[in-house]
């Protein structure tokens, strides 16, 4: 591009009005050079600078002043409603949690001596049933579990050793 | 330019320390200004005044969140932005009743400070032509327009202020310049200039 005689088209100039150092090297060194584009870009920006400076002389001018109420910076005193306040709902948690937790161990003991009770009554009941009706002191006698060789003898004594000798 | 700048942090710290004076003093350098931004966006004399009061009031609880002094100006324009859209949509309906009323008083208004007559035409002119511009930009092209050529802030303030990109502002003002080349009225009047 020879950009000596290739002048800048409008899109180019408003973008130099607006960021110059954002054109290729070739456009902003032909504009650095070229009285004409220069002329142009001027030419907007001598609009651009009317137009604010109209902008700032034709607006109205505030009739009130800004009324400032009184400004204190905070220190770390006036931060105390908020740690008090910390403070208190730690307080609270830490309270909520101590009563969950003495509750429910509570409620685990009793409910522990309870199955105990229980416990304990089902076996005096048992124990007052063996008492009541235990059985008579001859049955042990007659038990085959009570004594093996007792039960030999019995045996004997109903099919004695000779008799069943002869027999056979 | 920079001693201006300095000059404002240095009210900015003493102004987030307490200082009362400071304070007062940088509400007298920005009013002038913040209220312009407003009126151009909302053309109310009377409720330019109110928002300005509130975007200082706001100005005044936000201070000490601010983090760097040096950036006032677009922390400032950025809260009146804001107050600006929510007055918007809460009067999106009366003021498109009474929008034209407003703008030829504060028309009236200004051009009663103005003693020579020729001016005093031209600023009603001006007004007309202003807002037809205004009135023909989309939101965003019409917000970097303004920012830039009105309130004289940079492109990287004004993507600061509307947290946008730089391109994305390069993008919007290159747009609305070209609508602003397209119309002949203002072109006219500004190449008139002031009398």
């Amino acid at each position: 591009m020879n950009s000596k005689n290739l002048h800048l088209n409008d899109d180019q100039v408003i973008r130099s009005v607006v960021a110059e150092n954002d054109l290729p090297p070739t456009v902003r060194n032909h504009l650095s050079t070229c009285l004409v584009c220069q002329g142009k870009k001027q030419q907007i920006e001598q609009e651009l600078s009317t137009l604010g400076r109209m902008a700032r002389e034709f607006a109205p001018l505030p009739r009130r002043e800004v009324r400032l109420p009184f400004y204190k910076p905070r220190s770390l005193w006036s931060w105390r409603p908020v740690f008090v306040a910390g403070f208190a709902a730690v307080l609270l948690i830490a309270g909520i949690w101590w009563y969950a937790l003495v509750t429910t161990s509570q409620e685990k003991m009793m409910s522990q001596i309870m199955w105990e009770t229980k416990q304990d009554e089902q076996l005096m009941a048992e124990i007052y049933a063996l008492e009541e009706y235990a059985p008579v002191d001859v049955y042990p006698d007659v038990s085959a579990e009570f004594d093996a060789g007792y039960f030999d003898e019995f045996l004997r004594f109903v099919s004695p050793l000779e008799v069943n000798q002869n027999a056979v | 330019m920079a001693d201006t700048d300095h000059h404002v942090t240095e009210l900015v710290e003493k102004a987030r320390a307490g200082n009362r004076a400071s304070l007062e003093l940088l509400v007298d350098h920005f009013h002038k200004d913040v209220f312009r931004m407003v009126y151009y966006r909302i053309y109310s004399l009377m409720d330019a005044e109110d928002l300005t009061q509130d975007i200082f009031m706001q100005m005044l609880k936000s201070l000490p969140s601010l983090k760097d002094a040096g950036s006032i100006r677009p922390w400032l324009f950025r809260i009146a932005l804001n107050r600006v859209r929510d007055f918007r949509r809460k009067k999106s309906i009366l003021s498109f009743f009474g929008t034209t009323i407003e703008l030829e008083a504060a028309a009236q208004a200004t051009a009663e400070n103005h003693n020579n007559p020729a001016n005093a035409m031209m600023l009603k002119e001006f007004q007309l032509q202003f807002r037809q511009l205004t009135d023909s930009l989309s939101r965003r092209e019409r917000e970097v327009f303004l920012l830039r050529f009105v309130d004289h802030l940079g492109i990287r303030e004004i993507a600061e202020v509307l947290k946008k990109g730089e391109s994305t502002v390069k993008t919007h003002l290159y747009r609305a310049l070209k609508k602003f080349r397209q119309n002949p009225g203002l072109h006219g009047l500004l190449k008139g200039g002031l009398l």
